[in-house]
């Protein structure tokens, strides 16, 4: 990829920004419910009370000014003070995501591992009994609901056989210096294999909750690019030729049948880490979902719009890499 | 092949069975904000941090306000309070606590701008107080501008700091790093994850007046936040958890059943009930509102749709509030006396409404608006977002919906955090329109009568003019309901509904 073709695709990136922030901002507005209200509740507030939170959270000021105040702070990585936690959104954002990131990336690993091969065998065994198989496992996986699946994890593997635990990241008696946030990375860097062993116990369940659905969207997209791929004129070319069948899957069809996995890969990864409100949820996973719907719910503007803009910039930054990735796989493709 | 499996599971199972001695796990429901005491307004917050900070007075488990860091406690005239500080009180640095916290405390909560600029969200929770005077070295006087007889019924809902220390670290690092007065003291917050709390050896003892004194009898307590009901559960049968909070109905059974696991409850503090849109036909009549609360059988929804956790109400004040009027007749229900009433009114063949709800209440309201129908009240129940219904009913004149099923809280148990805010005219909770001029005297006197007695008799009388004009229609005030491990003894909820783990203790 030229690196005129990053640079463009990049300053891309400040119109979308842009865009995204006006249209967030606006939608917060838009959206009954007074912030002051909904922080103080039932219990006694005078409206002098409610008017010095208001000056507090900057809710006073004009609408335009309002904006461009947040505009202007943004481009110095300062979202202001998240109205509930009373601290800076981005330190609350920020102690958030690493939980979001292993699990995103433990998911997409699980995703990758069980759904690619298995779309392979289903397309090369085409109407045989594991292309069946995958078929209805590929169905259940994408309708089966995220929070019904955690639960039959949890009552199977924790109420009844005791073997994993119901929630969190890592045993309470742990103390992993923190390097990455990372704690299957932390707990190694540290030295601690019984740490890591029980970070990774943790993260079993929720990663597996939310990597089957994503295996099945994989298997599903690998099946029928490979089924297309097989029937292109190189791969009866290359059998002709008298190469070995693997070979022939694996370098001539499968290589070109990944670029629409590899895209939906990246997306679902993009979507992944934007938190996963229903999975964080089920496991008391600490990521960012369940911050950020909370944050939607009580009109904690600060907070969902610097959220927005970061889901925005990663989305962006995924489809860059997609494309990035395409450019390997298949050399005619040019960026 | 297969007992390779079981061993291999095992060695992987086995990291789990390390747990300290003497620790207590809760199942928390909901996220915290901070550990700043003066820096929220929020009542799961509020709860963790009574581990770590104690107050000048707290309450007993039937909500009698005693003294807590206060050794004595007392109203002088109408405007000034008095406390006598405990001596020997320290904090998690060592530190003693003096007269000097105790106004800094209260000055960081009443003075506009005195964190870091900012004005403390919890101001209002300390009334009309303008002033904190150091009187001797164990002597505070509390001046109000006003008089607020409520004064010490709201003193448990603030937590004494050290000045040294937030001087030290400033809001920023109050919120992070508290360092307190109370039974725990912090080890660890992992945010959206659990707060790790360990026994604070030098604790003063707490409430002299709630037995037994002395530090905390558990070396380690976690909050560990699980907000999906079913893992909260699944975590408590698993062993995983001891103590949780907010128990589903739907699992009670089951909890019961277990048996390592009990089901602990309390009356709650938030009472539901039904605005009736009173500015317009139909619910501007009288009669037409005491129809509707005749038509509701409440005990058939408490029993069917509540499990049992929840008692009727007569007017919208808890019988465990101070003020409570005993005396009135509960409405008994009556689908004939309340179809002759709407007729009375004026339908005789009934009357088209509608009924907002959101949708955690669906189920309930439904059941109510079946009620309704029946005796002619054709009741449609529509489903909002409950922000939006807020925003919608602040202001009755403004709309043509009839009815607005929601509750309000009140921790503090005393009609001005509910009655007032509900019922007066024009108040901020008031949704229903009401105004009736009788009912503002007497809340209005209540607010300033020093003397309890009489201004119990003013509540009392004000419900009577509610009972008898039905501004809204009086549901029931469900019970808090939780989970708990067998082990766990000497730890009773209360209608207040904090987790304060000082005396509790583990069994075997």
């Amino acid at each position: 990829m030229r690196p005129s073709a990053l640079l463009e695709r990049l300053l891309q990136l400040v119109p979308v920004l842009l865009g995204i922030a006006l249209v967030v901002f606006l939608m917060m507005q838009a959206t009954p419910g007074d912030p002051v209200e909904l922080m103080l509740g039932d219990a006694l507030a005078t409206p002098e009370q409610r008017e010095a939170l208001r000056r507090d959270m900057g809710l006073d000021r004009p609408l335009p000014e309002r904006f461009l105040h947040f505009l202007g702070n943004a481009a110095t990585l300062d979202f202001g003070q998240s109205f509930h936690h009373r601290r800076p959104v981005a330190d609350v954002i920020l102690e958030r995501l690493p939980a979001t990131i292993e699990l995103t990336l433990a998911a997409m690993a699980i995703a990758i591992a069980v759904g690619v091969p298995l779309g392979v065998v289903a397309a090369v065994r085409r109407d045989g009994w594991i292309d069946r198989l995958a078929t209805i496992l590929g169905l259940a996986g994408v309708s089966m609901p995220g929070f019904w699946l955690g639960i039959l994890l949890i009552l199977l593997f924790s109420v009844q056989l005791g073997w994993l635990p119901v929630s969190g990241r890592i045993g309470f008696g742990a103390e992993v210096p923190p390097v990455t946030g990372l704690l299957l990375v932390d707990t190694l860097l540290a030295g601690r294999p019984a740490s890591f062993l029980e970070a990774l116990r943790h993260l079993l369940l929720p990663a597996v909750t939310l990597g089957l659905a994503m295996a099945a969207l994989l298997m599903r997209v690998t099946r029928t690019s490979m089924l297309e791929a097989l029937r292109q004129d190189y791969v009866t070319f290359a059998t002709a030729k008298g190469l070995p069948r693997r070979r022939v899957l694996i370098r001539h069809a499968l290589r070109n049948a990944l670029t629409p996995t590899v895209t939906v890969a990246a997306i679902e990864t993009g979507t992944l880490l934007g938190g996963n409100m229903i999975v964080e949820t089920v496991f008391g996973w600490p990521g960012l979902g369940r911050l950020v719907v909370e944050g939607i719910f009580t009109r904690n503007y600060p907070l969902v719009q610097a959220a927005v803009l970061l889901y925005a910039v990663t989305y962006v930054l995924l489809n860059l890499l997609a494309d990035v990735l395409q450019t390997v796989l298949n050399p005619k493709v040019r960026l | 092949m297969r007992s390779r499996f079981v061993l291999a599971a095992l060695a992987v199972a086995l990291p789990l069975t390390g747990a300290a001695a003497r620790e207590l796990r809760v199942g928390y429901s909901a996220d915290i904000v901070t550990l700043d005491p003066a820096n929220h307004r929020s009542r799961v917050t509020e709860g963790v941090i009574h581990n770590m900070y104690d107050a000048v007075l707290t309450r007993t488990v039937d909500m009698k306000v005693v003294p807590e860091i206060a050794q004595s406690f007392r109203q002088i005239d109408a405007t000034t309070y008095e406390m006598r500080l405990r001596p020997g009180i320290k904090f998690h640095d060592g530190s003693p606590l003096g007269v000097e916290d105790v106004k800094f405390t209260f000055d960081r909560l009443t003075k506009d701008g005195a964190m870091e600029g900012k004005t403390s969200p919890r101001k209002s929770l300390v009334g009309p107080l303008a002033e904190t005077e150091i009187v001797d070295r164990l002597t505070v006087r509390f001046k109000l501008s006003a008089p607020w007889p409520v004064f010490p019924a709201y003193l448990p809902f603030n937590q004494v700091v050290s000045k040294a220390y937030v001087e030290k670290v400033g809001s920023d690092g109050m919120a992070t790093r508290p360092m307190g007065n109370g039974p725990f003291r912090l080890v660890e917050w992992r945010k959206g994850d659990s707060v790790i709390l360990e026994r604070f050896p030098d604790y003063y003892g707490g409430a002299s007046d709630i037995p037994p004194v002395g530090p905390a009898r558990i070396d380690r307590v976690i909050f560990k936040i699980i907000p999906e009901p079913a893992s909260r559960v699944a975590a408590l049968l698993a062993g995983e958890v001891d103590l949780v909070d907010e128990l589903p109905h739907h699992a009670i059974k089951q909890v019961e059943a277990n048996p390592r696991t009990k089901v602990l409850k309390s009356n709650g503090t938030r009472s539901f009930f039904i605005d009736f849109n009173t500015t317009k036909p139909p619910f501007d009549k009288v009669k037409v509102r005491q129809a509707a609360n005749h038509a509701v059988d409440r005990k058939l929804v408490i029993d069917k749709i509540l499990n049992g956790l929840a008692v009727p109400l007569t007017t919208l004040i808890s019988p465990d509030s101070f003020g409570y009027n005993p005396n009135l007749e509960p409405w008994r229900y009556d689908p004939a006396l309340a179809k002759k009433l709407l007729a009375e009114a004026g339908y005789p063949n009934g009357v088209d409404v509608t009924l907002d709800v959101d949708n955690p209440f669906k189920e309930q309201a439904e059941a109510v608006a079946a009620m309704l129908t029946q005796v002619g009240i054709r009741t449609k129940v529509q489903l909002w977002e409950r922000t939006a219904l807020t925003e919608l009913w602040k202001d009755p004149s403004k709309h043509d919906r009839n009815m607005n099923f929601r509750s309000w809280g009140d921790g503090a148990l005393d009609p001005v955090g509910i009655f007032v805010p509900v019922l007066k005219t024009k108040d901020r909770g008031n949704f229903s329109g009401y105004s009736n001029a009788e009912v503002d005297r007497l809340l209005t006197a209540a607010d300033t009568e020093p003397d309890q007695a009489k201004r119990s008799e003013y509540y009392q009388k004000a419900q009577a003019i509610i009972r008898e004009e039905a501004p809204l229609l009086f549901l029931w005030l469900p019970q808090d309901v939780y989970g708990a491990s067998r082990r766990l003894v000497d730890w009773e909820p209360s209608p207040r509904g904090i987790i304060k783990l000082h005396r509790a203790a583990l069994a075997d």
